[in-house]
């Protein structure tokens, strides 16, 4: 498992060719990626804090109960540098999370994509700065 | 010879970057001034770019790219960069987390064009490693013992927080340096004077190294930091740091695949030329004879933003320091259940 780790590393490493140079902790070390999840649920609260943001988001399971996920995101540094705030995504808000789980089996999981229910996608990485007003993408849906 | 060429070289650096900012310039009688006469470098200055340190083989002795060319360039690199992408199977897409908006890579290469961030030795590549340094850093790896040195480890056993990178463990950050280097996200150095002192500030992990300038000495060889020992002095217009007194917990230098050699060997120096109001020309030099055949050197042209800096804190919710290490352990339980009949 530890050389299946190292050569993900560095065929990600290869696979960037020119990009400048490492980053980052290893996503694989700490998410399994035989542990997709896909989970809808009600945001509780963000934590901005560094190095990592993250979103506690409630879901409840099919039995009735519910179940406090986290989901690791980026540095909050990035966020608010494109107009992100902490209202941007408030408390109560629904969204749909897909990504792979913690590998000690802990709700806690690296959200590769994060949709509104409507399919909107929360953050948006390919359009302009990625600001989610900056107006730049005429075609960018709007926002709440 | 050697210092020659890597004169001349530092010195077409300087005039590319001065002449491709000349639509800025700074004033007819050279830099702007503080009120008590230095070169006035303050500002927050942005240093993120695609261009690679090292150039690609695939451009090997091509020093720049044509405006076509580097507009192809950079479509590659950004399509490459793409964290939105989900071809390449559960294995990658794990790495991909979390979508493009939360990295600032940047989009662009330098307005130079350069190939590489390299500028001595011409063929952009960093100079091979003293084969003692190379067997010292493969036996280091090889045993599995410390000092890890670094910055992100991958595929580390992870028995305890001292088997993780340096960055990981929120003692350096993976662009902050000593040297600088772009990379994922807060490519920021906010740069302060006072009569006598400069301080360099990096938004990433909030590393700070205060700078006298007043011309004393290194600090006694037997005192190792983390950041070395920095003191600075002005050569015309430009500021230049001169660093020693690394520890051989840190690498002479981080690169993609990983630690070179012992920061203990470390001479670092690096020069500030302010070549338009709104770009710092950052270069730096690695000196280090035990672990490279030859020092080199890299310019990074930085670019005046309006910031501000935002604080980062990095144990402040560090879960990913209990995550990897509850991962390792997940992941040698899982091996054990495996081995039973």
């Amino acid at each position: 498992m530890k050389k299946r780790t190292i050569v993900v590393g560095l065929c990600l490493a290869l696979a960037s060719g020119g990009v400048p140079l490492l980053a980052h902790h290893a996503f694989s070390a700490e998410f399994d990626a035989n542990r997709p999840i896909h989970l809808k649920g009600r945001v509780t609260k963000m934590e901005w804090i560094n190095p990592h943001a993250w979103i506690h988001l409630a879901v409840v399971a099919e039995d009735g109960t519910e179940v406090v996920w986290m989901i690791e995101g980026g540095t909050p540094n990035t966020l608010m540098r494109r107009g992100f705030t902490k209202d941007s995504l408030a408390p109560g808000t629904q969204i749909i999370v897909d990504g792979y789980q913690a590998k000690d089996g802990s709700h806690k999981g690296n959200g590769r994509d994060l949709t509104f229910p409507d399919g909107r996608k929360l953050f948006l990485g390919s359009s302009g700065t990625g600001a989610p007003t900056d107006g730049s993408d005429p075609t960018e849906p709007p926002r709440n | 010879m050697r210092s020659r060429l890597q004169g001349l070289s530092r010195a077409a650096a300087v005039a590319l970057v001065a002449c491709l900012a000349a639509s800025a310039p700074v004033g007819a009688e050279g830099a702007a001034r503080t009120t008590w006469g230095d070169p006035d470098l303050r500002g927050i200055w942005d240093f993120r770019t695609i261009t690679p340190l090292e150039r690609p083989s695939s451009l090997a002795g091509k020093e720049f790219l044509s405006d076509e060319e580097a507009a192809v360039f950079e479509e590659q690199t950004l399509e490459r960069l793409d964290f939105d992408r989900r071809d390449g199977g559960s294995r990658f897409d794990v790495e991909r987390a979390y979508n493009n908006f939360w990295w600032d890579w940047g989009d662009k290469l330098t307005d130079d064009k350069r190939t590489s961030l390299i500028v001595d030795p011409p063929d952009g590549r960093i100079p091979a490693m003293v084969p003692e340094a190379k067997d010292a850093d493969r036996a280091r790896r090889r045993s599995g013992g410390g000092p890890v040195r670094e910055r992100v480890l991958i595929g580390s056993k992870a028995h305890g927080p001292e088997d993780l990178g340096l960055s990981e463990r929120c003692l350096l950050g993976f662009n902050s340096g000593p040297p600088m280097l772009p990379s994922a996200y807060n490519n920021n150095l906010q740069l302060f004077q006072s009569p006598g002192y400069v301080v360099l500030l990096n938004e990433m992990i909030h590393a700070a190294r205060v700078i006298p300038l007043d011309g004393r000495s290194h600090l006694d060889g037997r005192i190792r930091q983390w950041m070395g020992d920095s003191r600075g002095r002005w050569e015309g217009d430009t500021l230049v740091v001169d660093s020693t007194n690394f520890t051989d917990k840190t690498p002479s230098f981080s690169g993609v695949i990983g630690a070179m050699g012992s920061g203990e060997t470390l001479h670092l120096i690096e020069r500030f030329t302010r070549v338009s109001a709104d770009t710092l020309l950052y270069e730096f030099t690695i000196d280090d004879p035990h672990t490279f055949t030859a020092s080199w050197t890299a310019a990074i042209p930085m670019k005046k933003t309006d910031g501000p800096l935002f604080e980062y804190a990095c144990h402040e919710g560090n879960y990913g320091m209990a995550n990897l290490l509850s991962g390792a352990r997940a992941q040698e339980e899982a091996a054990a259940q495996s081995k039973k009949p």
